[in-house]
C-alpha cells in the first residue's frame, strides 16, 4: 500500500510559494458573502484539500498552471490570434475583429476551434485508417513532453518538474521524435502532396536537427552542465545571459527553432502554394484542428527551451512589495513573458520573409548555420578556458 | 441535391445546436476555389480597406480544412467537374455562395456553349449578383449567409408600403433583335488596300522574289499589313522561306475561317518578326483554303514553335486536322461534354430575345447536366512511363492553393520538373463565338471580361480595330485620356500580377500592399467611368464621355500616392532576400526561346527583346511622350518581375505628362466621323448610343490590329462580309495565351517549388488566356 500520509506530507512540504495567494483567499475571498461560504465548505471537503494541496505541490503547479499546460492552452488560444492580429497591422488591415468586436475579436480561435470540433472527419479510401487516424493524437506525447524539464526559476528558486542531470539530452531525444510523427502522419495519409510534404519534413528535420543539437551542446559546454536547474544558476544576471554569452549558439537556435516549427521563411513542408499543407492534406474536422494547433505548441516548447537556455529563465529585476508577495509565481510568470516575446518574434515573420525553396533551406541547414554551431561551439570552450 | 438545406438542419439539430451555430457563424473558411474573373474581387474583400468588416479569413485552405465556397462567377463545363469534385471532399456542414452575374444563369456569357449553371451542380445558399460583383456586395452575402446559418429567417424583414399613383402607359413595342446577317457572305481576308507604304511595296516584291513559284498572290491588305495566297502544300515551304530569308521568326496568331456555303476553310497564319526592327510591326497573312470534307493541312508547329497551341485550339474549335501536330484528336481547351466543333456556324447558339413565350422555357433556364466523371487528359502511357522511370506524375489545379484555374501535370524527378503538360480551358467562355452573335458596338464589355483586372487595354485593342476598319480619327483630346486610362489599367494589371507573385511566395504582407495599392487604381477609374473593373468607356471614335479637370487633378494625387506606396512594396517584398533567392536565376527563357515560344510583352523584353507595340508601332499619343521601353537581359523571374517594376515607373511617368498636356487641350471626345448627325452627342454619348452605334458595318476584309495590354501584345482580327451587322468572325490572342507556350518551356528543368515563381513571374492570368 502506499504511503497516502507520506506523500501529502511531501506535498505539503514542497508547496509553491506564492505569498499572496493565502491572504487573498483568507482576507477576500472568504469574506464575499455567498461565494465565501462556498469555497469554505469545499476546503472543508477532505479530499479537495488533498487536491489543492496537490495542484500547489511544486512540481505539480508547474507542469500544470505555469508554465506548464494551463498557460500552453492559454497560449494556443491567444496565439494565432495575436499572430493574426499584428501580421495584419503589419499588411494594412486589422485582422479579426467581426467576432465579439469589443475584445477585438480575441475569441475567433474559440470559434474556430468550436466548428472544428462540430465538422465531419472524413478518412479517405485509400488512407491507412489506423495510423491515419492515431499520428494526430501520438504526436502530443513528444511534443508535451518535454515541459516535464523546463526550469522556470531563477538561481535560488528551482521551478522544475524534474531535475534531472540529463534534462537537456531527454529534451533533445523528444523533440528528436516530433518529425517521426509527422512523417507517419504523411505516409499514412497517402497522398501526392501529403508524400511531398513529407519527404520535404524529413529533409528539413536532417537540416535543422544537427545545427539545433550543436547550439545546445554549445551552451551544455558554457554552463557545464546539462542540468537545467545549473543552467538556469549560472545565468545570474543579464550580463551573462546565453544571448550575451554565445549569440552565434542563441541565432542557430532560433532560426533552427524557426525551421522545426516550420514557420516562414521555412515553411517548406507545409508550404500553402504548393503542397496544401503538405503532410495535412488529407485531414479534416478535429484532426486537422489538431495538427493546426500542434504547430504552436512546438513553438511554445521551443521557445521556453530558449528562454532557458539563452534569456536566463525566470530572472529579471525584482519589483519592490510586488516580487516578494508573487514568490514564485512572479518568476514564472517573467519566464512566460520572455517565452511570449520570442513566440511573437518567430509568429511576425510570417509578415516580412516569403519562403525558401527546399534546396536553400537545406543548404542554409547543412552550411551556414551548421558553421555558425561549430563556431559557437569554438567559442563556448574559448570562454570556458578563460572565465 | 434533393435536400437542399441539409446543412442547415445538420447545424440545428441536437443539443449542442447554439454552439454549432455560432461557430459556424464565425468561422467560416473559404476554400481557395477561384474559378472565374470575380476573383479579383474576392482579393479585394479581404484587403486594405475592407478587411474590418470581412467575416471571414483569408482562403488559403483547401477543401478538406474548409467548409465555405465562394463560386466567382461562370462555371466552364469543365470547371463544373472541378467543383463537383471539391464539394464532394469537403467535410459537412458546408456552404456555398456563387457570386457574379454569370454564376447565376451565364450573366453575359449565358448562350455560351461552355457554360453550367452552379445551382444545378452543388446546392447554393446564396446569390449575389453584380458583373464583376463589388466586395461590399461579397461580403453582404457572406453576411446573408451567416443569418442563415443562425436561422434568421429573410422573410420576416417587415417591409414598407408606399402609395404610388399607378398610371397607365401606353403599350411600347419591346425592340426586335437589330442583327442583320448576311445569308452567304463573300469572305475575302486579302481586301486590297491603296496605301501610302513604300516599305511595304518593297517587302511584297522581296516576298514575291524569294517565294518565287510558291505563292497565288500577295496583296498589302493595309498599312503594315501583307497577305499571301498559297495552296496547303507549299504552305510548310512558304513558312520555312519566310522564316529563314525574311526572319519572320513567330506566330501571332493561327486563325480558321468557315466559309459554309462555299465548303471550305480559310486557314491563315499571321507571322512577325522580332529579329528585323524594321518588320516589327510588320505582320504577315499567309492563308490558304481547304474544302469542308477531311479537312487536312501540314501543321507549321516544325517551323514556327508558337504556333502549337493556336493550332491544338483551332483544330479543337472546326475540325481541321493540323498533320504533325502532336496534339490533334484531344481535347486541350473544351470538356469532353462541350458540343463538337462549337465555332462551326452550323452550332448554332442561342440567339438573345426580349420577349418570351409562353410555356416555354427559355435558354438559359433549362438546367443542365451535372458532369459524371472527373476528366483528366493524362493517358495511361504517360503515367506508365513516368512510373518505369521512377518519376512522380502530380497534377496541380484547378482546384489548388497555387493555380487558380490552369491544370498543369508534372513528370517530377526528385525535386526537378521533367515535363510539364498544360491543361488550360478552365474558364473557356467561348468569346468568340458569342461575339460573332453581338452587334460591334455589344462586344465591348464582352471582350471587355477577358482580363477584368486591366479592362481599358483590353477595351482599347477591340476598339481600335473597329476604328482602323472604319479609317475613324480620334479627337486628340480623347486620345490623351485614352492614354492615362490605359496607363492605370496597366498599373492595374501589374499590382495583381505582383500581388499574386508574392502570394505564390507565402507573403501574405506583399499580397495585401499590391491590392492596398490596386484599390487607389481602381477608386481613379471609378471616378473616370463609374465602374470598378468593368467601365467599357472606350468606344469607337473616342470614349463614352468627358473627363472633367478636378477628375485629372485627383488622377495626378492618385498617382502620386501610388508613388509612394510602391516605395514600401520594394522595400517589403522586392528588396527581401528571400524573394532575391527564389526568384534569381529560375526560369530563364534565353532570347532564342522566347522568340521560337512567341512570347510577348514584358516576358519577352525581360528576355532581351526591344519590343513594344507602343513604340513598334504608336497608337494614341505614345508617340507624342516621353517614356522609354524596359527591356532586360536575364530572362528570369526576377527580370522579368523588375521590368514589369520599372515599365510601372514609366507608365506614372506617362500619366503624369499626358496629365498635363490634356488640360490644354479642348474639343469633342468623339470624332465626328462616327457622329454624324448627332452632334450633340460629342462631349457625352449617353441617350444616343444606339442610335450612333447600333448599325456599325465595317467594310469587307479582315483587319488586324495590335495594342500593348499589360501583360503583353492583345491582338484582335475582325472578319467582317461587308454586309452585315455583326462580325463574322473574331479571332481574340490575348497576351496570356500566347505566353503559355514559353511559360510552359520555363517550367522544364526548374525544381517543383520554382513552378509558382514562374508561374507568378508571367502575370499567367487563366481567364484572360483561355478567353
Amino acid at each position: 500500500m502506499i504511503d497516502i500520509s507520506g506523500l501529502v506530507n511531501l506535498m505539503i512540504a514542497e508547496q509553491v510559494n506564492i505569498p499572496l495567494l493565502y491572504p487573498i483567499i483568507y482576507n477576500f475571498v472568504l469574506k464575499i458573502p455567498v461565494i465565501g461560504n462556498i469555497v469554505a465548505f469545499l476546503l472543508g471537503i477532505p479530499i479537495i484539500r488533498y487536491l489543492i494541496a496537490f495542484i500547489l505541490w511544486k512540481p505539480i503547479f508547474i507542469l500544470l498552471i505555469i508554465p506548464g499546460f494551463g498557460t500552453l492552452g492559454t497560449m494556443l488560444l491567444v496565439l494565432p490570434w495575436l499572430e493574426r492580429k499584428l501580421v495584419g497591422r503589419m499588411q494594412w488591415r486589422v485582422g479579426p475583429r467581426e467576432i465579439a468586436p469589443r475584445t477585438r475579436g480575441s475569441i475567433q480561435l474559440l470559434a474556430d476551434s468550436l466548428r472544428f470540433l462540430c465538422q465531419e472527419v472524413i478518412i479517405h479510401k485509400e488512407a491507412h485508417k489506423p495510423y491515419f487516424l492515431q499520428f494526430p493524437f501520438l504526436y502530443f506525447l513528444p511534443v508535451l513532453l518535454p515541459l516535464l524539464f523546463i526550469n522556470a526559476g531563477t538561481i535560488g528558486r528551482t521551478l522544475v518538474p524534474i531535475e534531472s542531470e540529463y534534462a537537456l539530452q531527454l529534451m533533445i531525444a523528444l523533440i528528436s521524435l516530433m518529425p517521426v510523427f509527422i512523417l507517419g502522419v504523411g505516409w499514412s495519409s497517402n497522398n501526392r502532396f501529403a508524400f511531398i510534404g513529407t519527404v520535404r519534413e524529413a529533409f528539413m528535420y536532417f537540416a535543422y536537427e544537427i545545427p539545433f543539437i550543436i547550439a545546445i551542446l554549445a551552451m551544455v559546454i558554457l554552463y557545464g552542465t546539462s542540468n537545467t536547474v545549473g543552467v538556469v544558476s549560472a545565468q545570474t544576471s543579464w550580463w551573462n545571459w546565453g544571448i550575451i554569452l554565445n549569440p552565434l549558439a542563441a541565432l542557430t537556435f532560433f532560426v533552427a527553432a524557426v525551421m522545426a516549427t516550420a514557420r516562414l521563411p521555412f515553411e517548406i513542408p507545409e508550404a500553402d502554394q504548393e503542397l496544401a499543407f503538405g503532410p495535412f492534406i488529407e485531414y479534416s474536422g478535429i484532426a486537422f484542428g489538431l495538427a493546426y494547433v500542434m504547430a504552436y505548441e512546438k513553438m511554445y516548447v521551443l521557445s521556453a527551451i530558449m528562454t532557458m537556455l539563452f534569456l536566463g529563465a525566470g530572472s529579471g529585476p525584482a519589483i519592490p512589495y510586488v516580487t516578494p508577495l508573487l514568490g514564485d509565481l512572479y518568476y514564472a510568470i517573467l519566464f512566460v513573458i520572455k517565452t511570449l516575446i520570442i513566440l511573437l518574434v518567430m509568429v511576425n515573420l510570417r509578415g516580412v520573409y516569403p519562403r525558401y525553396r527546399l534546396d536553400q533551406g537545406l543548404r542554409i541547414g547543412w552550411g551556414a548555420m551548421l558553421t555558425l554551431g561549430l563556431i559557437a561551439v569554438a567559442w563556448s570552450i574559448v570562454l570556458g578556458v578563460v572565465l | 441535391m434533393e435536400n437542399k438545406n441539409a446543412h442547415i438542419q445538420f447545424l440545428e439539430s441536437g443539443p449542442l445546436a447554439p454552439f454549432k451555430k455560432w461557430a459556424a457563424k464565425w468561422s467560416l473558411w473559404p476554400c481557395h476555389f477561384i474559378t472565374s474573373c470575380c476573383g479579383v474581387e474576392l482579393a479585394h474583400a479581404f484587403a486594405c480597406p475592407r478587411s474590418p468588416q470581412a467575416p471571414i479569413t483569408l482562403n488559403l485552405g483547401i477543401s478538406r480544412q474548409s467548409n465555405f465556397i465562394i463560386i466567382e462567377g461562370t462555371i466552364t463545363r469543365k470547371m463544373a467537374r472541378a467543383l463537383q469534385f471539391v464539394y464532394g471532399q469537403m467535410p459537412d456542414p458546408k456552404f456555398v455562395n456563387v457570386i457574379g452575374a454569370c454564376g447565376e444563369r451565364g450573366g453575359i456569357f449565358w448562350n455560351s456553349y461552355n457554360i453550367t449553371h452552379p445551382s444545378d451542380i452543388v446546392p447554393v445558399d446564396f446569390f449575389v449578383p453584380g458583373c464583376p460583383i463589388t466586395p461590399e456586395a461579397l461580403l453582404r452575402g457572406v453576411r446573408a449567409l451567416q443569418d442563415k446559418i443562425m436561422g434568421i429567417d429573410r422573410k420576416t424583414i417587415e417591409f414598407k408600403t408606399v402609395e404610388l399613383p399607378f398610371v397607365e402607359l401606353e403599350e411600347r413595342k419591346v425592340p426586335t433583335s437589330p442583327k442583320l446577317y448576311a445569308p452567304t457572305p463573300a469572305i475575302k481576308v486579302d481586301v486590297k488596300q491603296e496605301v501610302d507604304w513604300d516599305f511595304g511595296k518593297e517587302l511584297a516584291d522581296t516576298i514575291k522574289k524569294e517565294l518565287n513559284g510558291l505563292y497565288k498572290s500577295v496583296t498589302i491588305t493595309g498599312k503594315d499589313r501583307i497577305a499571301i495566297r498559297t495552296t496547303p502544300v507549299n504552305l510548310l515551304e512558304v513558312a520555312r522561306k519566310l522564316r529563314d530569308q525574311m526572319q519572320l521568326d513567330h506566330v501571332k496568331s493561327v486563325n480558321v475561317i468557315e466559309v459554309p456555303h462555299e465548303r471550305k476553310f480559310i486557314v491563315e497564319y499571321t507571322a512577325s518578326s522580332y529579329s528585323v526592327e524594321a518588320l516589327m510591326p510588320v505582320l504577315v497573312t499567309i492563308f490558304t483554303e481547304i474544302g469542308m470534307k477531311d479537312p487536312k493541312i501540314p501543321s507549321l508547329t516544325s517551323v514556327w514553335e508558337s504556333a502549337n497551341y493556336c493550332e491544338r485550339e483551332m483544330h479543337e474549335f472546326f475540325g481541321v486536322w493540323f498533320e504533325g501536330n502532336t496534339w490533334m484528336g484531344k481535347k486541350f481547351l473544351l470538356a469532353p461534354d462541350t458540343p463538337d466543333l462549337p465555332l462551326r456556324k452550323e452550332f448554332k447558339i442561342p440567339e438573345e430575345r426580349y420577349v418570351f413565350e409562353k410555356d416555354v422555357t427559355p435558354e438559359f433556364m433549362v438546367p443542365i447536366e451535372p458532369p459524371k466523371d472527373l476528366y483528366v487528359p493524362i493517358w495511361e502511357e504517360f503515367i506508365k512511363d513516368a512510373y518505369e522511370s521512377d518519376e512522380i506524375v502530380v497534377p496541380i489545379g484547378p482546384h489548388h492553393a497555387g493555380s487558380g484555374h490552369l491544370r498543369v501535370t508534372f513528370r517530377i524527378k526528385g525535386d526537378v520538373i521533367v515535363d510539364a503538360i498544360p491543361e488550360p480551358g478552365f474558364v473557356h467562355r467561348s468569346m468568340e463565338k458569342l461575339a460573332e452573335n453581338k452587334l460591334y458596338i455589344q462586344n465591348i464589355p464582352l471582350f471587355e471580361r477577358l482580363a477584368i483586372n486591366d479592362p481599358v487595354n483590353m477595351n482599347l485593342g477591340y476598339v481600335r480595330t473597329i476604328e482602323k476598319a472604319l479609317g475613324i480619327e480620334v479627337p486628340e483630346r480623347a486620345q490623351y485620356l485614352r492614354t492615362i486610362m490605359a496607363e492605370l489599367s496597366r498599373i492595374e494589371a501589374f499590382y495583381y500580377d505582383s500581388g499574386i507573385f508574392s502570394l505564390f511566395f507565402g507573403h501574405t504582407t506583399g499580397f495585401m500592399y499590391c491590392m492596398a495599392i490596386r484599390e487607389m487604381i481602381i477608386e481613379a477609374l471609378m471616378r473616370i467611368t463609374g465602374s470598378r473593373s468593368g467601365p467599357s468607356f472606350v468606344v469607337p471614335g473616342g470614349i463614352r464621355r468627358d473627363i472633367p479637370d478636378d477628375v485629372l487633378k485627383m488622377i495626378d494625387n492618385i498617382t502620386f500616392a501610388v508613388h509612394k506606396r510602391m516605395k514600401k512594396f520594394e522595400d517589403i517584398f522586392v528588396t527581401n532576400p528571400v524573394t532575391v533567392a527564389r526568384a534569381k536565376g529560375v526560369g530563364v527563357l534565353t532570347k532564342e526561346d522566347a522568340i521560337r515560344c512567341g512570347m510577348v510583352g514584358p516576358f519577352l523584353r525581360a528576355s532581351g527583346v526591344n519590343h513594344d507595340i507602343r513604340k513598334v508601332s504608336p497608337y494614341e499619343v505614345y508617340d507624342k511622350l516621353d517614356w522609354e521601353v524596359t527591356t532586360g537581359d536575364d530572362g528570369d523571374c526576377l527580370g522579368r518581375f523588375l521590368g514589369r517594376l520599372e515599365e510601372i515607373k514609366e507608365s506614372v511617368k506617362i500619366i503624369k505628362q499626358a496629365g498635363d498636356a490634356v488640360r490644354g487641350i479642348k474639343g469633342p471626345i468623339l470624332s465626328d466621323a462616327i457622329l454624324g448627325e448627332y452632334k450633340e452627342a460629342a462631349s457625352d454619348i449617353k441617350g444616343s448610343f444606339f442610335r450612333v452605334f447600333g448599325n456599325l458595318v465595317l467594310p469587307r476584309g479582315e483587319w488586324t490590329c495590335l495594342t500593348e495590354a499589360g501583360r503583353g501584345t492583345l491582338l484582335f482580327s475582325l472578319i467582317s462580309d461587308g454586309e452585315s451587322n455583326v462580325p463574322y468572325r473574331v479571332r481574340v490572342i490575348s497576351p496570356c495565351w500566347m505566353n503559355l507556350r514559353g511559360f510552359m518551356e520555363a517550367v522544364k528543368g526548374e525544381r517543383y517549388a520554382d513552378f509558382w515563381a514562374v508561374y507568378g513571374s508571367f502575370g499567367y492570368f487563366p481567364p484572360e488566356a483561355d478567353r
